[in-house]
C-alpha cells in the first residue's frame, strides 16, 4: 500500500512543470527587440533545431537497436522484460528535458539582451526565469516518470494476484510466480533502475554531440575568425559565430539538461534501490525507505520553485548584487531542504543517521563549487599564475595550466572521500553496511535535491552568453552590452561552480549505483538458483540458494539471497585486489576514462578542422564580408559542425556502452567491479583535472584581456589563446562528457547484470 | 563623389581617395575582397594647402568612380620622403585602425611645453620616416628638436612619433614593476633606462632598431607627435575611460 504522502511526488513533479510552462509563456509574452536581434535570434534557433533534430534521428536509430538487443535478452531469459521499455522512457525524457531547454534558451537570448537594455535587474530575472524553465523540466519529467513507472508496477503490475500466480506475456516473464511482499519492492525498483540506463545513453551522445559541435564551432571561429581575421567574438561578419552560438546551447543547455537528468534520475532509482534491499526491513519501513528519496526530491522542487522566487535585486544593481541574488535563490534553497529533511527525519521517514548522510552530500556539493571557483576563477592565484607564466610563452602556459588542473584535484577526491566515509557513518554504515550505502545513495540525493535551482543557474550562464552575442552583433549601445557581458560574467561563475556540483553527484550517484549493481546481482543470482534443477547457484565455496537449503560438502557456505550481505557476495566473487581478474577490471576502468577523453578531443580537432576549412573558403570566396556588405553563410558552418558532431560521436558513445557488457561477459562480476572501480576513480579526477584546467586557462585569457600582463596584442595574450584554445575540448567536450561516461558505464553494468551473472568466461 | 588625400605612415605613401576617413581607414585594415587585417595610422590631407605638390591633372584622371558606380579605394600619388615635403599646416586630423577596421579620430591639439617632465624617463616609438623604439631622457619636444635641429650627427628632416607608457620604470627602471607593460625583452628595456638614468651626457639610447608594425594602442601615454625643429603638432591621445565613452568599439577592439 502507497502512503498518502507519496502523492506529493507527482505533485511536486507537475507543479514543477506548470511553472516551467508559466516561466516559459512570460518569456515568450517578452518583447524580441529590434529586426537585427529577431533575425540573429532565429538563426541560432534554426541552426540549433535542425541540430537538435539531426541529433534524435541518429540516437533513435542507436535505440532502436538497443531495444532490439533487450528484447532479444528478455527472451534469453536474462534481462528483464521491461527492460526495452523503461530504456525508451529513460531516452525519451531525457531527450524531451534537452529539446524544451534548448528551445526555451534559443527563444531566451534575445529577450534577455533586449531586457537588458532597460536595466541589469531586468537582463538577470529573464535569463534566470529562462534557465528555470530547463531546471524544472528536468525535475518534475525526472520524477513524473518516476512516479508513473513506481505506480504502475506497485499498483497494476505486482498485484497480489500476479505475485502468487506470476505475470506472463508473449512468452516473457513480468512477474515471477511466488513473489513475495518484500521481495516486490526490490524488484520495482531494480526494473525502475534500469530507466536510467536510457537516460544515461542519450546524456552521452547528447554530451559527447555537444561538446564536439561547441567545441568545433568556438575553434574555428577562433583560429579564423579572431586570429587570423583580427575580428572580435561574437562579430557578425565571422561566418562561424552563429554555429558557435547554437554550440552554446546544444552544449551547454541541452547536454548540462540531459546530464543532469540522469543524475537525478540515477541517485533517486539507485537509493530507492538500495532502501528496498535494506536488510532486516519490510511492510511499510521497507516502502519507506524505497519512497523516502522521492519525497525528500519532491519537496526540493517546491523549495527550488521558491528558490527562483528569492532572486531579485534593486534595479541599479551592480555585478556583485546579482551574484549575491543568484547565491541566495541556490543557498536558501539548500538551507532550507535542510529543515524540511529534518522535519522527515523527526517524523520518523529516515533515520537522523540519514539526515546526517544529506548533510554531509550537501556539504560535499558546496566544497566541490568553491573550489572549483577557487583554482578557475581569475581572482586567485592559480590563474594569475598561469597568467603569467604566458609572458614567458605558450610552453609555460601548458605547463601551469596542466599543473593547476592536477593540483586542483586534490580539494574534490578529499572532499568526496570525506563525504562518502561521513554519509556512510552518518547512515550507520560502519554497524550496518547497506544502511551505510543507502546514506551514501541519499547522500547524492540531498545534493541534486534543489536541482531545479541550481540547474537554472547553470543554464542561465548560455543565455546570458547567447544574449551577449545578440547584443554584440546587433550592435546594441555600449550600455546594453556591457550589462550583457556582467550577466556572462556572473553566467561563467555559476557555469564553474555547476560543473563542481555535476561531477560531485555523479561520484556519489555512480558509487550508489555501484551499490545497486550487487542488488541486482542478488536479483538474478535468485532467478538463476530457482530456475536451476539444484535450486542454488555456485559462486566460488558460497551456494546462493532462494527457496531450499541445499547439502553443503566441507568449505562450501550456504547462504540465503534474502539474508546474503555485500560481504558475502565479495567472498564468493573473490572482490579483492588480489583477484587478477578484478585488477584488470580496474585497469581498464581507468584506461576507459583516457581513451575517451582522447576520442572525444581528436573528434572536436577533426571536426574543428573542417570549420576552419569552410570559414576561410568563405572569407576567401564571398565578396565584401569584410565590410558587412557580403553575407556570410552561417548555416554551413552549422551543418558542417552538425555533420562532425554525429559521425564523431559514435565511436566514443558506443564504445562506453560496449565495454561494460563486453567486460561482464568476459571478466564476469569482480571485472565489472574493478571496471566501475577505476572508472570511476580515474574519471572522476581525470573530469576534475580536464574542467579545471580548462576553465583556468579560459580565464588567465580573460584575465590579460582586461589589460593585465601587457593585455590584448601582446605575447602574454597570444600565449594565453594557446591555452585556452587547447582548454576548449577539455572543459567543454571531454571533461563534462566523463561524469556521464562513469555513470552510463554504471548503468550498463546494472543492466547487463543478468548477462553477466549467467554467462562469463572467467 | 569627393577627392580625399591621406598621408599613411607604413608605408610612408600620399595616397588619394574616394573614400573618407572611415572608409578609407576599413580598407586599408581590411581590404575588400581578399582577406586582410592590419592595424594602420594615416592623416587626412589638406589638398588646398598641397595643390603646388602634385599634378592635379593626373589625379583627377585616375581617382574615378569604378563601372559599377563604387568609389576608387586608394590611388598612390607618392611614395618615400613623403612627410619631408609635405608642409604641417596640411596635415588634418590624425586616424588610428585597430586590426578589424574600427577607427579612432584624434585631432589636433595644444601641448604646453613649458609643462614637460625633465627627471623621468621616456619611451618613444618613431613612426615615420624612420621605425625605430628608443628610450629618452628627453620630453617629447626636445626629443624632436634634438632629432631634427642638426645638433646631432644624425639628422631626421621631419619626425612623427608617440610617446609609450613605461608605468614604474620611467623612475624606477631596475626594480619598478613591469607586470603590465607588454613589451617583449623586458631585460633589455630595463638596461636601456638604467643607462640613461646612469649616464649624464646620454639621453637615446635604441631599445628596438625595427618597428614591429603593431602598435598596441593601449600603451599609448599622452599621444602623437610630427614636426622638426620647434615647429611640433600635438594629437592627444583620449584616457581610456575617455576612449570607452568616446568611442567604445575601438575600445573594445584594442
Amino acid at each position: 500500500m502507497i502512503s498518502s504522502i507519496f502523492w506529493i511526488v507527482p505533485l511536486s513533479a507537475l507543479l514543477a512543470l506548470l511553472f516551467a510552462w508559466i516561466f516559459y509563456r512570460n518569456m515568450k509574452a517578452l518583447d524580441e527587440g529590434t529586426d537585427r536581434m529577431k533575425e540573429i535570434a532565429l538563426y541560432v534557433r534554426e541552426g540549433a533545431m535542425a541540430y537538435i533534430k539531426r541529433q534524435y534521428t541518429v540516437v533513435g536509430k542507436v535505440f532502436a537497436i538497443l531495444v532490439v538487443i533487450l528484447t532479444i535478452l528478455a527472451y534469453l531469459g536474462v534481462q528483464n522484460p521491461f527492460v526495452p521499455i523503461a530504456f525508451l522512457t529513460g531516452g525519451f525524457f531525457s531527450g524531451l528535458c534537452g529539446y524544451l531547454g534548448m528551445k526555451t534558451a534559443t527563444f531566451a537570448s534575445n529577450r534577455t539582451a533586449w531586457a537588458a537594455s532597460k536595466s541589469l535587474n531586468k537582463g538577470l530575472q529573464v535569463a534566470l526565469r529562462s534557465g528555470a524553465v530547463m531546471g524544472l523540466v528536468v525535475v518534475g519529467f525526472g520524477l513524473i516518470d518516476i512516479a508513473i513507472w513506481f505506480f504502475i508496477l506497485n499498483n497494476w503490475i505486482f498485484t497480489p494476484e500476479h505475485m502468487q500466480n506470476g505475470l506472463h506475456f508473449m512468452g516473457l516473464t513480468f512477474v515471477h510466480t511466488g513473489t513475495t511482499d518484500h521481495q516486490k519492492l526490490i524488484e520495482i525498483t531494480a526494473i525502475m533502475l534500469t530507466f536510467g540506463m536510457g537516460a544515461s545513453t542519450q546524456a552521452l551522445f547528447a554530451r559527447v554531440g555537444g561538446g564536439i559541435f561547441t567545441k568545433a564551432a568556438d575553434v574555428g571561429a577562433d583560429l579564423v575568425g579572431k586570429v587570423e581575421a583580427g575580428i572580435p567574438e561574437d562579430d557578425p561578419r565571422n561566418p562561424a559565430t552563429i554555429a558557435d552560438n547554437v554550440g552554446d546551447n546544444v552544449g551547454d543547455v541541452a547536454g548540462m539538461g540531459a546530464d543532469l537528468y540522469e543524475s537525478y534520475a540515477g541517485s533517486i532509482l539507485a537509493t530507492a534501490a538500495l532502501g528496498a534491499a535494506l536488510p532486516a526491513i519490510a511492510g511499510d519501513l521497507q516502502m519507506k525507505a524505497v519512497i523516502a528519496p522521492m519525497i525528500v526530491s519532491a519537496i526540493g522542487i517546491l523549495l527550488s520553485i521558491a528558490g527562483v522566487y528569492m532572486v531579485r535585486t534593486k534595479e541599479s544593481a551592480t555585478p556583485k548584487n546579482l551574484l549575491n541574488a543568484l547565491l541566495l535563490g541556490t543557498g536558501g534553497s539548500s538551507a532550507l531542504i535542510l529543515v524540511a529533511i529534518a522535519v522527515l527525519a523527526s517524523t520518523g521517514w529516515i533515520t537522523w543517521g540519514v539526515f546526517g548522510s544529506v548533510v554531509a552530500g550537501l556539504t560535499a556539493g558546496v566544497i566541490i563549487g568553491q573550489s572549483t571557483e577557487y583554482f578557475t576563477s581569475d581572482g586567485y592565484k592559480p590563474t594569475q599564475g598561469i597568467a603569467k607564466q604566458a609572458q614567458q610563452g605558450p610552453a609555460t602556459v601548458i605547463i601551469e595550466g596542466m599543473a593547476v588542473g592536477m593540483l586542483s584535484t586534490w580539494v574534490p577526491v578529499l572532499t568526496i572521500v570525506a563525504g562518502i566515509v561521513a554519509a556512510f557513518g552518518f547512515a550507520g554504515g560502519f554497524s550496518n553496511f547497506a544502511m551505510g550505502v543507502y546514506g551514501i545513495g541519499f547522500a547524492a540525493v540531498g545534493m541534486l535535491s534543489t536541482l531545479g535551482i541550481t540547474l537554472a543557474t547553470d543554464a542561465f550562464g548560455p543565455i546570458a552568453d547567447n544574449a551577449g552575442g545578440n547584443a554584440e552583433m546587433a550592435e546594441l549601445p555600449k550600455e546594453v552590452r556591457e550589462r550583457t557581458d556582467a550577466l556572462d560574467g556572473l553566467g561563467n561563475t555559476t557555469a564553474a561552480t555547476g560543473k563542481g556540483f555535476a561531477i560531485g553527484s555523479a561520484a556519489l550517484t555512480a558509487l550508489a549505483l555501484m551499490a545497486a549493481y550487487m542488488e541486482e546481482v542478488r536479483l538474478w543470482l535468485g532467478r538463476l538458483a530457482d530456475q536451476a534443477p539444484e535450486k542454488f547457484k555456485q559462486i566460488g565455496d558460497y551456494l546462493f540458494y532462494s527457496s531450499s537449503v541445499p547439502a553443503v560438502q566441507d568449505g562450501q557456505t550456504a547462504v540465503h539471497l534474502t539474508s546474503a550481505t555485500i560481504r558475502d557476495f565479495a567472498a564468493a566473487y573473490d572482490l579483492s585486489l588480489f583477484n587478477p581478474v578484478l585488477l584488470g577490471g580496474i585497469f581498464i576502468g581507468a584506461m576507459m576514462a583516457f581513451l575517451f577523453s582522447s576520442m572525444s578531443m581528436k573528434a572536436v580537432g577533426r571536426a574543428a578542422g573542417k570549420m576552419v576549412d569552410e570559414v576561410r573558403r568563405q572569407f576567401r570566396e564571398i565578396p565584401g564580408i569584410m565590410e558587412g556588405t557580403g553575407k556570410p553563410e552561417y548555416a554551413k558552418c552549422v551543418e558542417i559542425s552538425t555533420r562532425g558532431a554525429q559521425k564523431e560521436m559514435m565511436v566514443p558513445s558506443l564504445l562506453a556502452i560496449a565495454v561494460p557488457m563486453v567486460v561482464g561477459i568476459v571478466f564476469g562480476v569482480p571485472g565489472v567491479i574493478g571496471l566501475l572501480a577505476g572508472g570511476m576513480t580515474t574519471g572522476f579526477t581525470l573530469a576534475c583535472m580536464l574542467n579545471n584546467s580548462g576553465g583556468a586557462w579560459d580565464n588567465a585569457k580573460k584575465y590579460i584581456e582586461r589589460g593585465n600582463l601587457g593585455g590584448k596584442k601582446s605575447e602574454a595574450h597570444k600565449a594565453s589563446v594557446v591555452g585556452d584554445t587547447v582548454g576548449d575540448p577539455f572543459k567543454d567536450t571531454s571533461g563534462p562528457s566523463l561524469n556521464i561516461l562513469i555513470k552510463l558505464m554504471s548503468m550498463v553494468s546494472v543492466v547487463m547484470a543478468g548477462i553477466t551473472v549467467a554467462v562469463h568466461l572467467f | 563623389m569627393a577627392i580625399y588625400i591621406y598621408l599613411t605612415s607604413a608605408p610612408e605613401a600620399l595616397v588619394a581617395s574616394m573614400l573618407p576617413p572611415e572608409g578609407f581607414g576599413m580598407y586599408l585594415s581590411t581590404g575588400t575582397k581578399k582577406l586582410n587585417k592590419g592595424q594602420s595610422i594615416f592623416f587626412e590631407v589638406d589638398l588646398g594647402k598641397i595643390e603646388y605638390l602634385i599634378d592635379l591633372e593626373g589625379l583627377n584622371k585616375r581617382c574615378v568612380a569604378k563601372e559599377d558606380g563604387s568609389p576608387k579605394s586608394s590611388v598612390y600619388l607618392s611614395v618615400y620622403k613623403v612627410l619631408e615635403i609635405l608642409p604641417l599646416d596640411s596635415l588634418k586630423s590624425l586616424y588610428l585602425t585597430t586590426d578589424n577596421g574600427h577607427i579612432l579620430e584624434l585631432k589636433k591639439s595644444t601641448y604646453d611645453k613649458s609643462k614637460e617632465v625633465f627627471d623621468a624617463l621616456w619611451l618613444y616609438q618613431e613612426l615615420c620616416p624612420v621605425t625605430p623604439m628608443v628610450a629618452s631622457g628627453l620630453p617629447p619636444s626636445v626629443f624632436l628638436k634634438r632629432l631634427t635641429d642638426g645638433s646631432t650627427p644624425i639628422v631626421l628632416p621631419k619626425l612623427f612619433f608617440v610617446d609609450l607608457k613605461l608605468g614604474e620604470l620611467a623612475t624606477d627602471p631596475l626594480r619598478g614593476s613591469a607586470e603590465d607593460l607588454p613589451y617583449t625583452n623586458l631585460g633589455h628595456l630595463r638596461d636601456c633606462l638604467e643607462i640613461l638614468r646612469g649616464e649624464y651626457e646620454k639621453h637615446m639610447k635604441t631599445v628596438q632598431r625595427i618597428f614591429s608594425g603593431l602598435l598596441l594602442y593601449r600603451t599609448i601615454k599622452s599621444g602623437f607627435y610630427v614636426g622638426a625643429k620647434d615647429e611640433m603638432i600635438f594629437y592627444r591621445y583620449p584616457t581610456m575611460k575617455e576612449l570607452e565613452d568616446l568611442n567604445y568599439e575601438f575600445f573594445r577592439a584594442i
